[in-house]
């Protein structure tokens, strides 16, 4: 154990004494996925109108209960609105192409009316209101919200659904307190929200942030992990056995398992910790994430309960594990540096194309998953993110790694040729 | 000390790059194995520094067999080569604590092995720095310095003097003798002619995997009938060495 200890005091050492390793190893990766995270949303923004920038809502006729809930409520507050009024709105109708054109770059005309003529909107709700309190249960409401917006923008969709799904279904609801108090005072607390509780805030938000991060994050973590531990491993143990340094460590009276183990725990420690320096980042950027862009790839709010979190805790140093053993296995049984560093190099594109799956899938894991090694991994976190994890799952994916790593060293030591130090 | 016996070592099954070599090292000689590239000097030394097994025959080590005692045997041995390139990020200073620690050498000891060491071969002004900052014969120094510090009988020494200037080459074939003279085992594997007739005590010359020659360097001039040693290899190689085909 000493001498274990002692080589992976010195393969710590020699990360920590040089900064350029520091940072590559716990900044950058952290930094570039940050960077992906904000850079993809522009950059589909650009693909789908041209534009980097995010265009507003265009607000025609908008009553003043929808300006003051907006103004109250922060998930509302996050789009840029422009007021025209229906006179203006008329104008771009009549001159040719300015309509087209103003929705092609992304932008969202809400239109408040109603479906009789009358376009007073509040007046229509509060009416509406008024016959149910009169005990009118068959009371139609003629008030309506339209959203217009050009069906060949992706982006334009996509800020059209948000903005339905978040601002118009909640202020549909805040409707009945600003207008129609009579009734609610009548009837029941069906319609009442307790939009001040900060844990009902928190709930809220919580599920579509987990449900995208489930999505992302631990595809994100996997390809950072394995970055990581490609990078070690070359150091540590390919460029030892080239610089003939391999030789100098296992002529010395300290077993071969001995220094195995001494680097193979630098490499779990150093990309444990840098993997939760990276997942405590995307965290923050969760949280930092206001802007609630319609493009966005981790929306504000992502929240881990205790044992969610423990699982993702637990589950990344056991992949780290398996990446290392199959990088010590993959260095191990090739002779050539440039042979070595193209096969390492492989299960990247492996673990980008499984990142690019779990992005768009539309199902859930399947058993068999979980029994393929690192990929298992993936599959648990995403099942954490979306709080559907099983007990089964943490195991299957802890004991199928450990072994297939177990496996993959052993038959690498064998390999080797080596004298049994063990004897 | 080292005692090698009918050693074989074929790394595919049609081709062998060792054909039963055998030979024995006594304390305070200088053994050199000299031979052309690729006629498995570095292969045997290897074998013998318990860094690969051989596929037949046996290596013995101060009467040990790594079979049995390869721990101990790798107290006994200080193995150089210069192909080792220590880390270039660490510095001398640190390079001697690491492997001092692994050698299990006493702390109060460590530091007092250090200084012998780093003043005898001038490393001390760059104890510090990085070794990626020092020139090539300073490597070297430092790369005996750290092999020797547990102050091993038996050295094996792969191409002592390979890229080596001629001050440093200098050093370092002196530093041998005075090895020698304290009684050690050594055995290095050259392929310059000057190293081999200044220092070794007993040569073997190997061509294709196998020893065609061994003696002194005056016993082997003297049984190929030429007046100088490189002469005398040249027509040992020949006779011995058999063209692929």
């Amino acid at each position: 154990m000493e001498k274990t200890y002692a080589i992976f005091r010195w393969e710590l050492k020699k990360i920590f004494s040089n900064w350029h390793k520091t940072v590559t190893l716990f900044l950058l990766p952290a930094v570039l996925m940050m960077l992906a995270l904000n850079i993809f949303p522009l950059l589909i923004n650009y693909m789908s109108t041209g534009s980097f920038s995010k265009k507003p809502i265009i607000l025609v006729g908008a009553p003043k209960t929808f300006h003051d809930y907006v103004s109250e409520n922060a998930d509302a507050n996050v789009y840029s609105y422009t007021d025209i009024s229906y006179k203006e709105l008329s104008e771009i109708f009549s001159e040719e192409g300015k309509l087209k054109s103003l929705l092609k770059g992304g932008t969202v005309i809400c239109y408040f009316g109603s479906d009789n003529g009358d376009a007073d909107f509040d007046k229509m709700i509060s009416e509406y209101y008024q016959e149910l309190v009169k005990g009118n249960s068959q009371a139609q409401s003629h008030a309506v919200i339209y959203l217009g917006l050009d069906g060949n923008s992706l982006t334009g969709q996509l800020r059209a659904e948000q903005f339905k799904q978040g601002v118009l279904n909640s202020y549909k609801s805040s409707l009945i307190d600003r207008l129609g108090g009579d009734y609610a005072n009548i009837g029941s607390n069906l319609f009442s929200t307790d939009s001040f509780n900060p844990v009902t805030k928190l709930m809220d938000n919580r599920s579509p942030a987990d449900r995208a991060a489930a999505r992302i994050v631990p595809g994100m973590l996997l390809i950072m992990m394995y970055y990581c531990v490609y990078s070690l491993a070359s150091d540590m143990f390919a460029s030892e056995k080239e610089r003939g340094f391999w030789a100098k460590l296992i002529m010395t009276p300290v077993s071969s398992v001995q220094i195995f183990a001494g680097k193979i725990l630098a490499i779990l420690v150093i990309v444990s910790g840098a993997t939760y320096l990276t997942a405590l980042l995307l965290f923050f950027s969760s949280w930092l994430n206001t802007s609630n862009d319609a493009m966005s790839l981790l929306p504000f709010g992502m929240m881990l309960t205790p044992s969610e979190l423990l699982i993702v805790i637990v589950t990344i140093p056991f992949t780290v594990f398996v990446m290392t053993a199959v990088c010590i296995s993959t260095i191990f049984s090739l002779k050539k540096m440039q042979d070595i560093t193209v096969n390492l190099q492989l299960p990247l594109v492996f673990f980008l194309g499984d990142f690019f799956c779990q992005m768009f899938r539309g199902t859930r894991p399947m058993t068999l998953e979980y029994f393929i090694p690192m990929h298992n991994s993936l599959a648990l976190m995403s099942e954490s993110y979306m709080a559907q994890e099983k007990l089964w799952h943490v195991f299957a994916v802890l004991i199928v790694n450990t072994l297939v790593a177990l496996i993959a060293l052993r038959v690498t030591y064998k390999k080797e040729g080596l004298y049994d130090k063990s004897k | 000390m080292i005692r090698v016996n009918d050693v074989h070592k074929s790394y595919t099954k049609d081709t062998e790059t060792i054909k039963g070599v055998s030979f024995e090292i006594g304390k305070g000689t200088i053994f050199g194995l000299l031979g052309p590239n690729g006629a498995g000097k570095t292969t045997l030394m290897q074998i013998i520094a318990t860094l690969m097994k051989p596929t037949s025959g046996t290596v013995e080590i101060g009467g040990m067999s790594p079979e049995k005692d390869l721990l101990k045997i790798h107290r006994l041995i200080g193995f150089l080569t210069t192909e080792i390139k220590l880390d270039p990020v660490s510095t001398p200073n640190d390079l001697f604590d690491f492997f001092a620690d692994l050698y299990d050498i006493p702390k109060e000891e460590i530091k007092q092995r250090k200084e012998k060491a780093f003043e005898r071969f001038g490393i001390t002004p760059f104890a510090k720095r990085r070794i990626s900052e020092l020139s090539t014969g300073m490597k070297q120094k430092i790369s005996i310095a750290i092999s020797l510090l547990h102050e091993p009988p038996i050295i094996i020494f792969d191409e002592p003097t390979n890229g080596l200037d001629i001050l440093t080459s200098r050093q370092v074939t002196d530093y041998l003798k005075e090895l020698r003279s304290e009684g050690r085992c050594i055995l290095l594997s050259t392929h310059i002619f000057s190293v081999a007739e200044e220092l070794c005590d007993e040569v073997a010359i190997l061509v294709d995997g196998k020893i065609v020659a061994q003696g002194t360097v005056d016993e082997l001039i003297k049984l190929s009938g030429e007046k100088n040693f490189e002469d005398a290899f040249f027509k040992i190689y020949v006779e011995n060495h058999k063209e692929e085909k």
